[in-house]
């Protein structure tokens, strides 16, 4: 699935995202636990990949679909952790607006992430809000 | 090392976590999440913009709840943790990100047990950086350790 490009000004609430999958590879997980400084041993000992890596690498599918202004800061984020995701597997992310708020200078995005599995169970899911630096 | 989930009451804290947040932690997370917004990796970038330097991404100190949750709760954390954090304050580099939290509420019911948490993520000043409110369903038979 590829994942069209759409600019922010042409978001409208109820936008669907084209489903974006990705792979939790060995690497990646690895890269991930290493810049959020966690030893955890389940992760290692388990293959298990934390949720909050999960929640990273669909938002990261994600990106490749949308285009945000530079200075784009992130102001709350909502998550549920529902079937534990391990090594190896491929998980789909599905994204939609729900909120876009423009009032004068104060732009703000709010997109409901599911991140689903092979098996088409719910791993993660949540609902992230962005502010946007535009005049 | 996880709490005993027979000692927990409302009030009960929860096992300190302390992580010091680098520029290299930072660039490694823009790699591994694939978010490069320069606010967080490009200082002469940052440095024009009201932030006026680079700032950690919020998910990155967001994971130090994770991992104070997993601490606590293990594998219940994993399955049937919730959270809901407002980013107060951006987490910069070379900044000391402390975590604490309290147990608000317990509910039993059946064999699970609802535990809700607030937990506040603060910098070396004091400041709040992160407010978050997490809830985790622990089966009174599991084995949390």
């Amino acid at each position: 699935m590829t994942q069209a490009r759409i600019e922010y000004e042409k978001l409208t609430a109820g936008y669907e995202f084209t489903p974006a999958e990705f792979q939790l590879d060995e690497e990646k997980v690895a890269a991930y636990l290493q810049a959020v400084d966690d030893n955890t041993r389940i992760y290692e000992e388990n293959k298990v990949v934390p949720p909050m890596a999960v929640a990273a690498l669909a938002m990261a599918a994600l990106s490749t679909g949308l285009v945000l202004p530079d200075g784009t800061i992130h102001v709350s984020q909502d998550l549920e952790f529902n079937e534990m995701a391990v090594t190896g597997e491929r998980l789909t992310s599905h994204a939609r607006v729900n909120r876009k708020v423009e009032r004068g200078k104060f732009h703000m995005l709010t997109i409901e992430i599911n991140v689903t599995n092979q098996k088409n169970k719910k791993v993660i899911t949540g609902e992230t809000s962005f502010i946007l630096p535009l005049s | 090392m996880a709490i005993n989930l027979n000692k927990l009451s409302a009030d009960t804290s929860l096992p300190e976590l302390k992580r010091q947040v680098t520029q290299e932690h930072i660039n490694l997370y823009a790699t591994a999440s694939g978010d490069f917004n320069p606010v967080h990796i490009d200082p002469e970038f940052a440095k024009q913009t009201p932030l006026g330097g680079t700032i950690a991404h919020g998910m990155l100190v967001l994971a130090y709840v994770s991992e104070f949750m997993t601490t606590s709760f293990g594998q219940a954390w994993l399955t049937g943790g919730s959270l809901s954090a407002r980013f107060k304050a951006p987490a910069r580099p070379d900044d000391t990100i402390t975590v604490n939290g309290k147990v608000t509420n317990l509910q039993k019911k059946g064999g699970v047990v609802s535990v809700s948490c607030d937990i506040l993520c603060v910098n070396q000043q004091g400041e709040p950086v992160i407010v978050c409110e997490t809830k985790v369903r622990v089966k009174t038979n599991e084995d949390i350790s």
